[in-house]
Parts: C-alpha cells; structure tokens; sequence
C-alpha cells in the first residue's frame, strides 16, 4: 500500500527548508506520494526514514536522460492509461542516418533546421541516430557540424567506440547490448558514461541481460523489445508498463526503444510506440509529412488531461478581414478555437476573431470557473487593441455566456455587444442573416 | 376492489364467452371447420389471441380451444355475503372477455360483418378491404403498415399516446369537443361502442368531422366488441416495438403498462360488457375513465396510478360543456401520466437563453417591480392535482399602464404546480429557475429571488406589448418544458392588488421561513440516501462527489436537494441516490452505501470515503471546488483558500498549485476541495475537529460570509473565533502563522494533534 | 526465476455484434460481421485472443460530395457520382462494412433508391447514416429501414436530442442503430441506457463516442475511449458495447488534410501528409478500442487494415 503524503511528511526533517525546491515539507511529500519526485531530492532526509519511504522514493520507471546542446527524457510514468494522471516525458522522436552516406551532415543540417508550428508551440526533431556501417567517428563529427541535438548511435561496441569518442562529455544511447555481445557493451556505456538499450525478444531474456549489465555498473537502460511486429511489440510494452507501475517491479522500470526505422509501416509502428509507452521512438529518414503528423500525436497524447492545450490569446484574422468586418470572441482552449476557427473559414466570411485568455478551458468550463467573464473580455478587447483595426464597435458573444452581456456594455460602453449561436457550426448562418 | 364493478365483469365475461361459443359452433356448422379466420393486413393473425395464447390461429376450427380457454379464466359472480378483494378474479374475466370478443369479431369478418357496414360513410384514410375502399363502411382493425407507422411515433414520443372512447357523449357538441382536444394533443383516437344505439361515431359523422387514418381518430365500430382492436392493436406494438414473442402475455402486458400511454374513456352508460371489456383494457395498464357515476377503483398497481375512475360529466367543474370536456380530457391525461409538450413560448418579445444576461438601464426602464422603491417577490407552492388547473394564469389587481415611465409597483408572482413526481421539498429548486425562465425574454431584466426579487420591463419590451400575465405565460412553458418529469400542472398568479400582495408576501415569508428551518432540520441522520454527482467526469475521470444534506457538492452549485430534484427530473442523469445501508462509523461519516460507490463511481480507483474527515479518506475533488482546504501540519490546523485569492498562502503554495495536489479526482489526505457553504455546516471536518482547526483563511471569504461564520463561531462555543483566524493580510508563512496564531490564542494550538 | 507475466482479469467483456444478415439469416448480404466480445484491452491477446476483428468501413455519398477534397476525387473518381459504383469500388478496396451517408437534398424515395441500388451493388453489410439533421433524418431512415428490412442495417446517428424514431424504425424492422454521444463517458453511457430502456436489445447498438482529429482533439476522443472500454471491463453492463468512430470524417475536416495551398512548408507533401493525417488518426483510435473504423481514402484503408491484421496476429 502506497503511502500517503501525510504519511510521508511525518518521516520527513519538517523543516520547510526549501532545498528541494518545494515550498514545505508537506508539499514535498505529497509530491512524493504522488511519485512525481525522488526522495533523494531532500538532502536531509534520514538513513531510518529512507528505508522506511523505499516504496515510495523512487518512480518506477528510471528516468533515463539523453544529454548534449539539447536534453531528451524519458521515464518517470506513473499511469498506464492518460486519463489517470497524466503522461509526463514525450518520447524522444529521432531521424536514423547511416554512417556510409556520404550526404550526411546535409542531411543532418536539413533535420536540424526543421521546425513546424502547431497551436503557438514550435516543434522540432529531438535528436538522431547514426548507424555504424561506416566510419562512426567521422560521421558524429559531421552530425555534431550540423547540430547539438542528442545522439543514439547503433552497431557493435567496436564500431560505436569511435563514435563515443568524438561525442565525450554529451549523454548518448547506444543500441544494443543483447546476449551475444552485452559485456562489450556494458563496458562500453560504463567507460562512457552512455545509456545503453538492451534487446531481448522475452522479457526474461531482458531482465536475465538488465541484471548481468547492472553488476558492471550501468544504470541508465533503455529496453528494446527485437521487434516491430505491432501486436507483440504492443503487448511487451504494456507488460513492462504495468509491471512497473502496477507491481513496482525495478528490473524492467526503464524507457522502452522503438526501433521504428526498421518496421513494414513506420508511421503506423511509430504511432503505436507514441501511444503505447516509447520513450525512444528512431525513425528511417527525415520526412516533413511524416514527422509532422507524429509531433502533432505525441503532443496530443502526452497533453495533460486537466491542462488542456492552450492557444496564444490574441486577435486571429480570419479570411483577411476588413474593418467593417465582425469581431468574434472565443476562449484560448484549443478545441474551442479550432471549432470555432474552421467553421468560420470553411464558410469564407472574413473576420475578426478575439482569442480571449481562459486559462484554457472551453467557453462554458471557463465561464463557470470565473475565467471568462466581463472583465477579462473587455481586457482582451481593449489589450489587442480591437477598436483601431474596425470601423463598427461590435462583438459577438458565444451564446452560451448570453448572460454576460449586460455586464459587457459597463465594461465596454461604447461597443455593441450581440449575442451569437451556442455552438460554432451555427455561426457561419448566424453571421449571414443576423450580422447584417 | 369494488364488488359491484367485480361482479359486472365477472356477469359480463360470463355472457360474451358464452355468446363466442354459440356464434362459433354455428359457424363452425355453417362454414365449416378449416374456414379461414383473419384480420385484414396483418402478419400477427388475431394478434390478442396470438399474443396472450401464442396460437396463430388460421381456420374456425381453431378458435375452439381458444373458447376453452377463456371460459377457464371465468370466475363465479361474487355471491351477496362474500367481501373478499375480486382484482384477480377480474382481471381474469377481462382477458377471457377480450379472447372472446376477437373470437366474434373474427367470425364476424367470415359473414362479412366486419369491417362494420355503414351506408354513407367515408373513412379519411384507412384499411383497404376487398373492393371496399373506404366507402360504406368503418374502419375495422389497424393494419400491420399503420400500425408500424404510428407505433413509431408512439415509441419516439411524437404521439403521446392512444385513447379508446367507447360510448357516446353527452351531446354532438361534446364529442366533437372531446375529439378536438385529443387531437389538440396528438393523441391518436380509437372510437367504438353505443349507447342504446347511439355512437360516439355517429355523433361526429352528424357533425361532419372527418374520421380515418388521416385525423388520427379511427372508428373501429358502433359496437363495444369492436374496441377489441384497440387491444389488438397494443398487442402487436409489443410484439413489433418490445421485441417480444407471442404467448409472452405477461411481458406483452407489462410493456404496455410501461410504455404505452393508452386510457378508455367510457361516455355514458355502462352495461356489463363494458365493465367486462374495461377489466381486460386494465390487464394492459390502461386506466378507465367514465363519465358516469360509477365506483371508483383508486388504489394503484396493475395501472400506473387509478384503475377506474369516475367523473359525472354533469358534475365537473366548468360554465359550460365545453368547459367540462376540456377538464375530462385533462383528467384523462393526468390519470394515464401522459406528457404533453409546450414547446413554445408564446410572449410578444423574442424569447431565448441569448437575453439571458440582458440589462434594463434607467433610461429604458418602462416599470419596475422591486428594487428600492416597491416590493416584489416570487413564491412557487406545491398542490395537488385537482386544485388548479394547467396554463391557468391570472392576473389580480391593476396592470402598470397607470404607471408613470420609469415608475414602480408592487408586485407578486405566486405558481402552484403540482404533478405525481412532485414534492415540497423540490418547491425551493423550482423557484430559483424563476429568474433563469424570466430573464430570456427580450428587454427584462431579472434580479434576485424570493421575496428580494427585482424584475423590470424596459420600454421596447411594453411598446411590443409585453404585459404582467406575460409572466405566466413564461413560467408555464418553461416549467412544462425543463421540468416535465415532475410537473404535471402549472397555474400562475401575479398579484398587484395592495391587499392580496400584502396576505401572499405575509404567505411566502412563512414559507421561506419555513423552508429555511427545514433545510436547518436536514441533517445527514435523518435521511437514508445520499446523492453522487458525476457530471464533472468529463474531465475528472474518477472523481464523485457525494452530496449530502450536510455537505453540499464542491462546487456549490448543487445541494442534496438540487441532486433530489435532479434525479426525478432526469433518473439516468449525473445524480444517483446513494443508499446508506448500514452505517460504519458516524462520526467520521462512513457508510456502507457511501463506501461502495465511491468505488464504483471512482472505477476502483477510491475505495473507501469519509465523508467528514480531510485527514482519512477525504473526499477527492474534480477541479471546481470553490475553496480549498489544505492541512497546516506546523499550525495543527488548516488553512481554507478561496478560489478568488490569487495571493500567497502560509502553505507556500497559491489556490492555482493547491488545485494541481487537490483535483483530479485521486484521494490526497490533508487536502481537499470543497464549497463554501460546506465550511459553516456543523459536519465541516467534524471527525478532525471541525471548524476550530481552521487557523487561515482567505479575507475574501471571511469577509464575504462574515454573518454565517459569527454563527458558526457561537455555535462552536468561541464567539471571538473568526478574528483568531489569520488571513493574507497578516500571515503568507508558516512563522508568521504560528505567531499569529500565539497571539490570539487560537485553540486549533491547543487541541489534540491532528495527526 | 520466470517473469510472471501480469494479466487482468476482467468480471465484463463487451458484448458481440452482428451487423448486416446473409440470405440465411433473412438478408441478402454475401456475409454478416461480427464485432465486439472482447475481454481484455485492446489486443492484448497474451491475456485472452481478441474473439473478432476490427473493422474498416469506407465512406460513401448517396450523392457527390461538394466539399471534400480534391485529393479524394483521384482514387474515387466518376464513382464518387453513383452510390452503387462508388460501393463496388470501396469494397474493392478492402472495405470491410459501408458506410452510406445520405444528404440533405435527399427525398425518403431517392434516399431508399439508393439504399437499394448500394444493397445491390455490393454484398457488403451497410451503414446509413442520415444527413445529421433530427427531423431529415428522421424523414429518410424510417423508409429506408422498412425498405431495407432483414438486412440487419445499422441506422445512424442516434443522438441525445434525436433518438427515438431512429431506434423505433430499428426495433419495428429489426435493424441496429448507432449510438453518438459527444466525448464523454457518462453521456455516452446514458443514451444507451436511454436506447435499451426503449426496448432495443443492447447487442443491437453501437457506440459511437465521438472523436476528434489528431491535432483537434483526438486525445479527448482516445481516452474516452479507453475508458469506455475499462468502464465495460470493469462491469458496466451499459457500456459494454462495440465502438465505432469517423476518423476520415474528422481528419478530412482538419486543415492539414484538406489545404495544399498556403500552408506551412513544413508540413511537407499535401497528399502523403493527408493519407498520414487520416491513418495516424484512425491507427490511434485502433489503439484505444474502435472496433469499426470508417474511413475515406483507400490508401489509409489498406495502412490501417494492415496494422489491424498484425495486431490480431500476435
């Protein structure tokens, strides 16, 4: 029985001292129950209390953390399903070059360069794999030429060791150990301080290699799975997951690899590693139309279930409009403005669409919870400077906050304040026959 | 029971078997045993028989154990001396009386009999006989097509439901009366019977009303046997609709009791065979109205509510006949729980939830009702159902077209509603929608409720005609609409006359009083259910609050009250009475009834809950709690942080990172979400200590519900309690707390460690 | 010492599903599908094999869309003008099921040519859906299911406000409805106990939770889903129903199908990128428990029904 923050705070120092960056003990232990943070964060902590907490100092799943320019984290999960917490570190998505190709550092440079926007937040490869079928050495320093992001470097641990090198001092993953070669391997990532993948085919084979890698000293693991095969590769990942969270087994609590470079579909395996607890996902090529829609799904995915995702509040123009054009009111929840957004364009009417900041929540959500009111209308209104881009002064209101809109006149006296349709897909009439 | 209608039923089963005996074996003799029997347009054969015996039957031959088998449902006529309850023996009778009545009319159809012949009749739209379209003759039994066609509105709810009339009406004038108003009503009509020779189907062809299909008012026959097909036609809408097999006629029964909304009306004299046919019409659920004298059978069970009920049509109350059939009809409807929709309301301003939030300014003020100057209330008071009368509105005393613009007046709005789902306890709930049903119509404003209530009427709004009875109309549709499921009947009253206004207001204060008093009474011991709300499940998967009349939701929006009501308005909604069952431990609020649905609702996620105590099994919160209660382990105590108070807490923490630890539906002992008004009742974490443990609070709540905490303050024996509590004003730390906290002496420093 | 494997155990499973009827059954579809029966999370067959294989149903108009996009036209082509050839067509896709979506120009006799012309064209079990509007559809889907009788047709869309008559005509012709509720468990949970109260048996609906596009909202639909089908694990007998959901519908709406012009660079390849749009869509819907999944292009059709095939592998 997992223990409750109180529990915890009881065998904590209760001295609100602040080290471990929660404002008191209380805080931190409740953080601790909820398995969101390490007890050795607390450097005051007893040698009596540690064993007692045991249970609760550590997440299941290790915290394995790729580090160069840039940093890539996986683990630390607490749930099997979204819906319960929250899906906390996004797998890392990686783009595979080869060490042979001699366009490499073009390739690298072009991935390096891609960035895609989606509702305000800019999204970019994490970082790349390089396979050693070549010169591994000369082929990191090409990479590293193009960019800072974290590396994976597959092949035996005699063709990767050149690599290591010319990347010392950065965290890299390097794939695989299996049981053929896993004491090069271990010695390898120990002597380099790398994160190592082991592969196994059973989960016994994984725990039976985990345990003989760990005795040489390395810690920071990452499990891969020898398959892409949708159905077994869903049901190992799932067995680990629950293994590691259900019955706090250590031995398989680290990230999961997912080889998608090497499967029939990839961005069908890649969707299913997304979802299904990857923490590594490496594909075949850069490919703008096939990276975008992954970066979109494992931010839907790993979105916190009560933090909705959110849009930049401001003034949106929607089909160019004019300054005769209407002005339209909306929360920032992204669902809200996409509804709300599509519909409009979708029926060609130019206007002006003022994203109001609430917090994120849907129209009726925030309007319950006091973060769309009047004021905060009126504030979006006047903050965006609404009145110099149209010759009217009139809003409309979505239908469900009617009731604001007496308390909108005070706030806005000079502005015409109308109430719109409920629901987005009547706007589009709603504009043709009532904003004329 | 009623003995004489037992033995009436009972003499007149006797009677039609015998009849169907001696009509078969004559047929039998003259046609033949391997006759064909049928009804026209029909896959269901003679669909009672079929139904109830699970016999297709095909050939005269046939028929003959069917007779067996209704004589061996026929009783004794209850002998002079014997008093003993005759509902079974009844019921009894009347199945044998419906087998045998389709029995004769089959054997009718073979002669050619059926459909009925009538020289000069045209049906509107009906069954098509060999050769016979419609001319010179009734219509017979429904066919199958017609059958699926308004079986489907009377499953989807687009027709209300069936009458059969049987009999004949006072005068043409009240049949036609009498038929207007079902139709009013979309209510599909079966006509049958006579009354010495003379139908309620003559009566209206004499009037020139058109009768078939096409006006939902289908004459079956001048005859009672013919309401047979009235039956029939229940039948196969449980075999076709219910999914069910025939012979099933216990579920073939039940489903029409459940789903079919069907009555008989019986107009004018009753003879035994009506009573006999009555008492098969009661096997299907369907009540029996007449209006004649006869003897009531009140007491409810095989129909939803009334067996059979009598209303003298001379004796109902209303200045004419017209009136009279008017009130008939409705009691009619009452009695069978039919719903009827107002879908309109019917006001000369435009109407929605858009001009929910509208303002009436002073300059464009026409009338105000309320406010500072002139006293306005609202009162909503339950009745019974015979007291008043639907959609009745009046308005007493003058209207305010003697009133000076930007003038006041004096006004009441009083509503009786009544209905079989209501109780008093759901008057309060009702009344609060007043002001939501008052404030969408265009150009009024509405503040307030109760007797601070404070309504105006803006000028375009009195220009368009806007009127006080305007009221009434609002208030009557709109509580037929959202509230259908507990009322049944809406009666308005505005009341401007001085002296009235005064006795209504002396009225409602002692209502609200007395409603006040009986919420105080409400304490979690005295009831046996709780209710959950799982309406935030969309977003808080797991989470459930319980209500309790204690311990309202978090988000202070619901009380156990709003649950009750919410429950009969909508008994597969967000609120579900929670049985108690055994009670674990009072004191820190555990039940069996609680425990098992915390998990249950929670997905196992929750297994147990306290419902008084923040420190074991706390109650968990979705996210829209209004407060939050957070344990101060250093203060021994807690903290309560409004929603509003965006500053820093002594927790270290503002309301926005509490939120975080506090929602999400997972069970955090020493946190917890919670409403305001949870924090005054005596059950506020009473198992930890109640509310001297709290040491801070946020100045917004203090202030904003200063008189309610003096009293929790007295109540709890430490009157200067409330200025013991720190708020941010005076303490963000825990050091600063505890110095507060020692200086004013608070007694959470002296009570029992919490933990 | 070997790993036990953890396995759940679960009191609920969801119920089976038969939609559409062979002559034998009293149609004239060349076979029935049957969905739904599982006891586990979706396709975790190392606690118990999946019992029936998810479902691909293609999409088609009774007449030609005006706003879908271009990019459909090409694999659709003149079919895409004549719902019996656009049937074939869709079937020889790999269409499992089809989906007819009827329009609002319809009438009850053009809507029941149609159905008719579709049954005939193709030996596929049928969905028809109305053209979304209450009382349209309720206009069209009565005839059209009378017309239809003993095919075993699954009537849509049920909705919260507009059920009834839709459930009527089913009950009365022996059909199956959908049932759609907007992303959320407990509503969804509530119109089938509203259908089942009218007297339709459960093994006759199917839900539909609603989902939204990757990108527009798809995680609010994949987790209601998700729990859906926990809540049915778990014993919720009201839930314990088939899912099935629009992914093309939803993914042809999102910009980032339907634009190819003035869009960002770096949303590469307009074709490849909608075909993904749709798949990526639809394959994580797969993952959290759509038994039936209706799509629009054939090239997502073929992805999907590979990924299904290895996923009922394992």
């Amino acid at each position: 029985m997992a223990l409750s923050g109180i529990q915890i705070y009881k065998l904590l120092p209760q001295t609100n001292c602040k080290e471990c960056g929660f404002p008191t003990c209380l805080a931190f232990a409740m953080k601790l129950a909820a398995k969101q943070v390490e007890l050795s964060t607390c450097p005051y902590v007893t040698e009596e209390s540690k064993t007692q907490l045991a249970e609760s100092s550590a997440p299941p799943i290790r915290l394995v953390a790729l580090k160069a320019g840039t940093e890539v984290k996986a683990g630390n999960e607490v749930v099997l399903f979204r819906h319960e917490k929250t899906f906390y570190n996004k797998p890392g998505i990686f783009v595979r070059f080869k060490a042979s190709d001699s366009g490499i550092a073009a390739k690298a440079a072009a991935a390096h360069a891609y960035s895609v926007n989606y509702v305000g937040m800019d999204f970019v490869v994490d970082g790349f794999a390089i396979e050693a079928d070549g010169d591994l050495g000369a082929a990191v320093k090409a990479v590293r030429g193009a960019t800072d992001r974290p590396l994976v470097l597959i092949g035996d641990a005699a063709a990767i060791e050149p690599g290591l090198q010319a990347c010392s001092g950065e965290t890299v993953l390097i794939h695989a150990a299996d049981a053929s070669n896993w004491e090069a391997m271990a010695a390898l990532a120990a002597k380099y301080k790398a994160a190592l993948a082991v592969k196994a085919d059973t989960l016994d084979g994984l725990v039976d290699l985990i345990e003989k890698i760990k005795a040489k000293g390395v810690e920071d693991l990452v499990l891969d799975f020898d398959t892409t095969q949708l159905g077994k590769w869903l049901a190992m990942s799932t067995q680990v997951r629950r293994l590691a969270i259900k019955q706090n087994f250590r031995a398989l609590g680290y990230p999961v690899f997912a080889p998608a470079y090497a499967a029939a579909d990839e961005g069908i395996f890649a969707a299913e590693a997304i979802a299904k607890y990857a923490g590594f996902v490496v594909l075949d090529k850069f490919v703008p139309e096939n990276v975008y829609p992954l970066l979109v799904l494992r931010e839907n995915i790993y979105t916190d279930p009560q933090k909705p995702i959110q849009v930049q509040p401001g003034i949106y123009e929607i089909n160019s409009p004019k300054p005769e054009d209407p002005v339209l009111i909306t929360t920032n929840f992204s669902i809200t403005y996409f509804a709300v957004a599509n519909e409009v364009e979708g029926s060609g009417l130019p206007a002006w669409l003022v994203v109001t900041d609430a917090e994120g929540m849907s129209v009726l959500t925030a309007w319950a919870a006091g973060k769309f009111d009047a004021e905060r209308i009126a504030k979006a209104v006047k903050g965006f400077d609404v009145a110099s881009k149209v010759s009217k002064k009139r809003v409309v209101l979505p239908g469900h906050v009617a009731v604001l809109s007496g308390e909108l006149e005070e706030e806005l006296p000079d502005w015409e304040i109308r109430v719109g349709p409920r629901e987005a897909v009547d706007l589009p009439a709603f504009m043709k026959q009532a904003l004329n | 029971m009623s003995k004489y209608i037992a033995t009436r039923a009972i003499r007149g089963a006797n009677a039609l078997v015998t009849e169907a005996e001696v009509m078969l074996n004559k047929a039998i003799v003259e046609k033949g045993m391997d006759t064909p029997v049928s009804f026209p347009n029909t896959a269901y054969f003679l669909p009672t028989i079929y139904g109830m015996t699970g016999q297709a039957v095909e050939t005269l031959g046939q028929l003959k154990p069917i007779v067996e088998q209704a004589r061996s449902l026929l009783h004794l006529t209850p002998s002079e001396s014997r008093w003993t309850p005759y509902l079974g023996e009844t019921l009894d009778s009347g199945m044998s009386t419906l087998l045998a009545a389709e029995i004769i009319e089959a054997v009718r159809f073979v002669y050619g009999l059926q459909p009925e012949p009538m020289e000069g009749f045209t049906l509107a739209g009906g069954t098509s006989y060999g050769g016979q379209n419609g001319h010179n003759h009734l219509n017979g039994p429904i066919d199958d097509i017609q059958l699926r066609s308004w079986g489907i509105q009377l499953v989807d709810g687009r027709m209300p439901g069936f009458a059969a009339i049987v009999g004949c009406a006072k005068n043409n004038a009240t049949a036609v009366k009498i038929v207007r108003e079902l139709q009013r009503r979309n209510i599909l009509t079966f006509l049958s019977g006579n009354v010495n020779g003379r139908s309620i189907i003559h009566q209206l062809q004499e009037e020139g009303v058109e009768l078939g299909y096409d006006t939902y008012t289908v004459p079956f026959g001048t005859d009672t046997l013919s309401a047979i097909y009235a039956l029939g036609f229940a039948t196969r809408s449980a075999l076709t609709f219910g999914g069910l097999k025939a012979g099933q006629a216990r579920e073939i029964l039940m489903y029409n009791k459940e789903r079919v909304f069907a009555f008989v009306l019986a107009l004018g004299e009753v003879d035994d065979l009506k009573y006999a046919a009555a008492a098969g019409a009661i096997n299907y659920g369907f009540p029996v109205i007449a209006d004649t004298v006869i003897p009531e059978i009140l007491p409810t069970g095989v129909t939803t509510y009334e067996h059979v009920v009598s209303m003298p049509f001379d004796a109902i109350d209303g200045k004419d006949d017209m009136e009279k059939a008017e009130r008939l009809v409705q009691k009619c409807i009452e009695i069978r729980g039919v719903k009827v929709k107002v879908s309109n309301v019917d006001v000369p301003v435009p109407y929605g939830s858009a001009f929910e939030g509208e303002v009436v300014r002073k300059a464009d003020l026409r009338v105000e009702f309320g406010g500072k100057y002139s006293r306005c209330f609202e009162y909503l008071q339950m009745t019974k159902l015979d007291e008043i009368t639907d959609g009745k509105i009046e308005v007493v005393g003058p209207d305010f077209s003697g009133i000076d613009a930007q003038g006041h007046m004096d006004m009441g709005i009083i509503i009786k509603v009544a209905g079989r789902n209501m109780q008093t306890d759901f008057e309060p709930v009702l009344e609060r929608q007043v002001h939501y049903f008052v404030n969408g119509a265009s150009g009024i404003q509405h503040v307030g409720q109760r007797d601070i209530a404070w309504i105006r009427i803006s000028n375009n709004a009195a220009d368009k005609g806007f009127d006080l009875k305007h009221f009434g109309t609002i208030l009557h549709a709109r509580f037929h609409e959202d509230f259908g499921a507990i009322v049944d009947k809406v009666q308005v009253t505005i009341v401007t006359d001085p002296a009235l206004h005064a006795e209504w207001l002396e009225k409602a204060r002692e209502a609200y009083d007395f409603r006040n008093k009986r919420l105080a009474d409400l304490t979690d011991d005295k009831v046996d259910e709780f209710y959950s709300c799982t309406l935030c499940q969309s977003f808080a998967p797991n989470h459930v609050c319980v209500v309790s009349p204690e311990r309202l939701g978090l988000c202070g929006a619901y009380n156990w009250l709003d649950c009750k009501a919410s429950f009969n308005i909508n008994p597969t909604g967000p609120n579900q009475p929670i049985k108690l069952g055994k009670m674990i431990d009072f004191e820190k609020g555990y039940w069996e009834g609680t425990n098992d649905y915390a998990k249950i609702g929670s997905h196992d996620v929750v297994q147990e809950v306290s419902m008084y105590s923040i420190m074991e099994n706390p109650m968990t919160a979705c996210g829209c709690f209004e407060c939050i209660v957070m344990l101060i382990p250093e203060a021994n105590g807690v903290m309560v942080v409004s929603r509003e108070d965006t500053a820093m807490t002594p927790a270290g923490m503002t309301f926005s990172t509490l939120a975080g630890i506090a929602g999400g539906g997972l069970q955090t002992p020493g946190v917890m979400g919670v409403g305001k008004f949870y924090l005054i009742s005596p059950k506020f974490i009473s198992a930890d200590g109640g509310f001297k443990r709290v040491v801070w609070m946020s100045s917004v709540l203090k202030e904003s519900m200063a008189d309610e905490f003096k009293a929790v303050c007295e109540r709890e024996g430490d009157p200067d309690l409330l200025d013991k509590i720190a708020d941010e004003r005076n303490a963000t730390t825990v050091e600063d707390l505890l110095a507060w906290l020692e200086a004013h002496e608070h007694p959470a420093m002296m009570m029992e460690p919490m933990f | 010492m070997p790993i036990e494997i953890p396995k759940d155990k679960w009191p609920g499973s969801i119920k089976a599903v038969t939609i559409g009827a062979t002559a034998a059954e009293g149609g004239t579809r060349a076979k029935s599908i049957t969905i739904g029966g599982q006891n586990t999370m979706p396709y975790l067959q190392f606690e118990k094999p999946t019992p029936n294989t998810p479902v691909i149903a293609i999409e088609i108009k009774s007449r030609k869309p005006e706003d879908w996009s271009p990019l459909l036209e090409k694999p659709w082509g003149e079919a895409m003008a004549d719902p019996a050839e656009w049937a074939k067509k869709a079937e020889a896709a790999g269409a499992d099921l089809l989906v007819l979506a009827l329009t609002l120009e319809d009438t009850p006799d053009s809507a029941v040519k149609t159905v008719k012309a579709v049954l005939a064209a193709s030996g596929l079990p049928l969905v028809v859906w109305g053209p979304g509007q209450a009382e349209k559809d309720n206009e069209l889907l009565v005839p059209v299911a009378e017309a239809a009788k003993g095919e075993k047709v699954v009537l849509g869309v049920c909705e919260d406000k507009n059920y009834r008559t839709i459930v009527a005509t089913a009950m009365a012709n022996g059909h199956l409805v959908e049932a759609r509720t907007p992303m959320d468990v407990n509503l969804a949970k509530q119109l089938n106990i509203l259908i089942s109260d009218m007297g339709l048996p459960m093994d006759r609906i199917v839900m539909d939770p609603t989902t939204g596009a990757l990108g527009y909202g798809i995680e609010y639909g994949y987790s209601v889903m998700e729990r859906l089908r926990l809540a049915a694990l778990q014993g919720d007998a009201m839930t314990q129903l088939p899912m099935m959901v629009t992914p093309g519908f939803e993914a042809w709406k999102a910009k980032e199908s339907k634009v190819g012009e003035g869009v960002p660079e770096a949303w590469g390849d307009w074709e490849a990128r909608a075909v993904n749009w749709e798949t990526l869509t639809a394959m994580a819907l797969v993952e959290s428990g759509a038994d039936v999944v209706v799509l629009r292009h054939p090239e997502s059709v073929k992805r999907v029904k590979a990924a299904i095939g290895e996923l009922m592998a394992a």
